[in-house]
């Protein structure tokens, strides 16, 4: 599948609806079965893809609509990982979880869902995966003597899960590590972390930093000047970075460091409701292009549209794939 | 009454903590209709501190008999508005007046609207809490600072600024701080004070005069921050406001037989005190309400002898009461619950809330508040002092308003379910007694991130 150049992709999630998230609080208080929650996602993110192929997009995902938060469809997937099932209140709630042994080597079980959306589109698909440091600082840690150590542990399984999904079709995978910008001292064993992850996988690999989304906000507020220079020993294809809401003022750090990724630049704020229009989102492309050539260029949001309403989420895109198209058109591609 | 009306009517025995309110001594409440039927009374409410001793029958049998008429009681009552939410009902033009023409109000009683609060001084001025509030402040930007995160420029937001006292007091606590421990964080502040009343600004100038150049002052909407302050999302790291939400627009719903009703009410003066007004003020009953929209309009003016206008407006506010029919929710499918709160929550918030509950929306607080978290820096956080409500079971203890403060209105606010807009908002809500007063009734709600 030849993908035109600037091509325009999702960070991951896609608008959450407010009548899927009474639904999988209902589950949580059982008070609808699994097997027709399965079938509401299923809907759900047919539906979800189906957006995304109307807005225009060149490479889908599921959305992410089956989980319900970037952490705990792994905490509950991943071996040897307890969790209490009855600490939720809302579905977006975090499961308290921990680690009271080492973690044993077993499948993850992320292929099925990966399936399901390659059955549903023909565009080029994506999934995206949260990275073993983002993990590890959301799981109570009570066998292993570092953080580190957890995180190795999780890596080595989740790379397993990865050549899986490799098996299974998937070409664009993207790994979220959010917490390294909440943890900037962590960068260098984190990036270690990342590669025992990635080691071996063949697929286009994407990294995606942000300064975190929770609940559509930040978590934390700062400069990705804490990735340089560790980030370019990462075994990556792309970095996907947050710059749409924080202003472009960190792509001068590719000029500075030249680090060897292409780059996923995020133009659309999903942090805030009003819709960009397609010249903000062209001339955020422009500006970036100044440092990263087209070539080396993938167009995206800042972070996943979860929290945005799905008429303005679905807005956004459009604006973002015309803004797209107006630069390649100045382009003359 | 027939036996299935008798059958669900309710008596509330009531003490009324504000001496002054919106309620007669006895009060029926009208159920709306039901299948084009009127559905008769639901409920009788005694203020307690109202009813005479030995006069409670006869007022009783008084206002039965004139339920469904507007004979006995009701006769010769100047109503100003028809039904209608509370939030929309004449009562907060008044209050709206007060705030506006403050001056005219305190010059006519001769003291300030602080020296009427309880304990003559508002809770924002204590300069224990202030001084801690400050202290907490400083230890925030400490440790902001020890991870090298903390921003050049440091915004701190006040809503709703009095006489600037509240500022004042905590800049210069936090100015003394910062030179006693060599931080050098004060030149960095930008202290904003934000206010819809552009006199009220002006007034509180002189109190922060020291501390002028870090200061700005911004006229915006309480119940919409963010509108003004865009520029600022996600960069204030303390907003602080006393005393505020309880004078924003609310309403009430009431939880009975697992239904929902909502409360309406229509503003009106009784007979006697219309006529007493009248004869005091020299105007006809008939044109109150006319002069009663004037007055909303260009204040005391209304009247040519503008010391009548201020009597007017003093006697028709002293004497203002409200009817209440009860309204079920089928019935109004164009109600909706304040913005942030689905009625899935609001299901949900009910299926373990006592039966029989009256409670409040507080949708002006839920508003100003929803409106002002995207102002919050990531480790920034809200605090306000008012007065709470934390849990839906407290309002079946005792009644918590509306009540009238001198000029205003004060009401409680639903604590409770601000919490569970703040948590859908990712934050956690706690609520600390306001301990620099003994006897207030005041909590410091604060917030914290929700993970």
């Amino acid at each position: 599948m030849t993908l035109p150049i600037l091509p325009t992709t999702m960070v991951g999630s896609y608008s959450m609806p407010g009548w899927l998230e009474r639904l999988k609080t209902d589950y949580f208080a059982r008070r609808i079965s699994r097997h027709d929650l399965d079938e509401i996602h299923d809907a759900a993110v047919r539906s979800a893809i189906k957006d995304e192929e109307m807005a225009g997009l060149d490479i889908v995902t599921d959305g992410e609509l089956r989980r319900d938060n970037m952490i705990d469809y792994f905490v509950e997937r991943l071996p040897g990982i307890q969790i209490d099932r009855s600490s939720k209140k809302f579905y977006y709630d975090f499961y308290d979880s921990e680690v009271i042994g080492k973690i044993p080597m077993a499948a993850v079980g992320l292929s099925d869902d990966f399936r399901f959306l390659l059955a549903n589109t023909e565009r080029a698909a994506k999934i995206c995966i949260t990275g073993p440091h983002s993990l590890c600082k959301r799981v109570r840690n009570k066998h292993y003597p570092t953080e580190e150590a957890l995180a190795t542990d999780i890596a080595r399984v989740m790379n397993m899960e990865l050549k899986e999904l490799v098996k299974a079709g998937a070409k664009f995978i993207q790994i979220d590590e959010p917490y390294y910008s909440g943890f900037p001292e962590d960068i260098n064993w984190g990036v270690k972390v990342l590669n025992i992850l990635v080691e071996g996988v063949q697929a286009k690999i994407a990294l995606h930093i942000c300064y975190g989304n929770r609940y559509g906000k930040p978590s934390w507020e700062g400069s990705y000047r804490y990735l340089f220079p560790a980030i370019l020993d990462a075994k990556v294809h792309s970095l996907s970075l947050e710059f749409a809401r924080r202003g472009g003022e960190d792509v001068d750090l590719f000029r500075e460091f030249k680090p060897p990724f292409e780059l996923g630049a995020g133009v659309i704020d999903v942090k805030d409701n009003s819709v960009e229009t397609p010249d903000i989102v062209a001339e955020r492309i422009r500006k970036t292009m100044k440092v990263v050539p087209p070539e080396k260029l993938y167009v995206l949001p800042d972070c996943g549209l979860f929290h945005v309403p799905r008429d303005i989420a679905f807005a956004k895109l459009r604006a973002m794939v015309e803004g797209a198209r107006m630069v390649r058109k100045e382009l003359g591609k | 009454m027939q036996p299935a009306q008798f059958a669900r009517l309710q008596i509330h025995l009531d003490w009324l903590q504000y001496k002054q309110n919106f309620r007669e001594a006895v009060t029926v409440m009208q159920g709306g209709e039901e299948q084009g039927q009127n559905a008769g009374p639901m409920e009788i409410r005694i203020d307690s501190r109202q009813v005479a001793p030995g006069s409670l029958r006869e007022l009783l049998q008084r206002v039965l008999s004139s339920d469904k008429s507007e004979s006995g009681d009701r006769q010769g009552r100047v109503y100003f508005e028809d039904f209608r939410s509370f939030r929309t009902s004449i009562v907060w033009e008044f209050n709206r007046l007060y705030w506006q023409r403050l001056k005219d109000w305190e010059k006519a009683t001769g003291k300030s609207y602080e020296q009427a609060l309880p304990g003559g001084k508002s809770d924002g001025n204590q300069a224990d809490g202030v001084t801690d509030a400050a202290t907490e402040f400083w230890t925030l930007l400490e440790s902001l600072e020890s991870q090298n995160r903390l921003p050049q420029e440091i915004f701190i937001l006040e809503i709703g600024v009095g006489m600037g006292k509240h500022a004042g007091l905590w800049l210069d606590s936090f100015c003394t701080l910062d030179q006693a421990r060599g931080t050098n964080f004060y030149p960095r502040l930008r202290y904003l004070l934000g206010d819809y009343s552009l006199a009220t600004l002006e007034h509180s100038r002189p109190a922060v005069k020291r501390h002028m150049d870090l200061c700005s002052f911004i006229a915006l909407d309480a119940m919409d921050p963010i509108k003004t302050l865009s520029f600022l999302r996600h960069k204030v790291l303390h907003v602080h406001s006393t005393n505020m939400y309880d004078n924003l627009p609310d309403e009430e719903v009431v939880w009975r037989d697992n239904r929902i009703f909502w409360v309406q009410c229509r503003a009106y003066l009784p007979a006697a005190d219309a006529a007493r007004i009248g004869k005091a003020c020299d105007v006809a009953v008939a044109d109150i309400p006319a002069i009663v929209d004037r007055l909303l309009d260009v204040g005391i003016a209304a009247l040519p002898d503008r010391a009548k206008g201020m009597l007017f407006w003093m006697e028709v506010w002293k004497a203002m009461r409200t009817e209440e029919k009860l309204v079920d929710a089928v019935d109004m499918p164009d109600a909706s619950f304040p913005a942030g709160l689905s009625s899935a929550q609001m299901e949900d918030i009910l299926r373990n809330a006592p039966n029989d509950l009256r409670f409040h929306l507080s949708p002006g607080a839920l508003e100003s508040f929803r409106n002002t978290l995207p102002l919050l820096h990531p480790r920034g956080y809200l605090q306000v002092q008012d007065i709470f409500v934390t849990d839906l079971q407290d309002y079946s203890m005792g009644f918590h308003g509306p009540g009238k403060l001198d000029g205003s209105i004060v009401n409680w606010v639903n604590g409770a379910l601000l919490r569970e807009v703040a948590e859908r908002a990712g934050y956690d809500l706690h609520f600390a007694p306001f301990q620099y007063r003994p006897g207030s009734k005041t909590s410091v709600l604060y917030t914290t991130r929700r993970e």
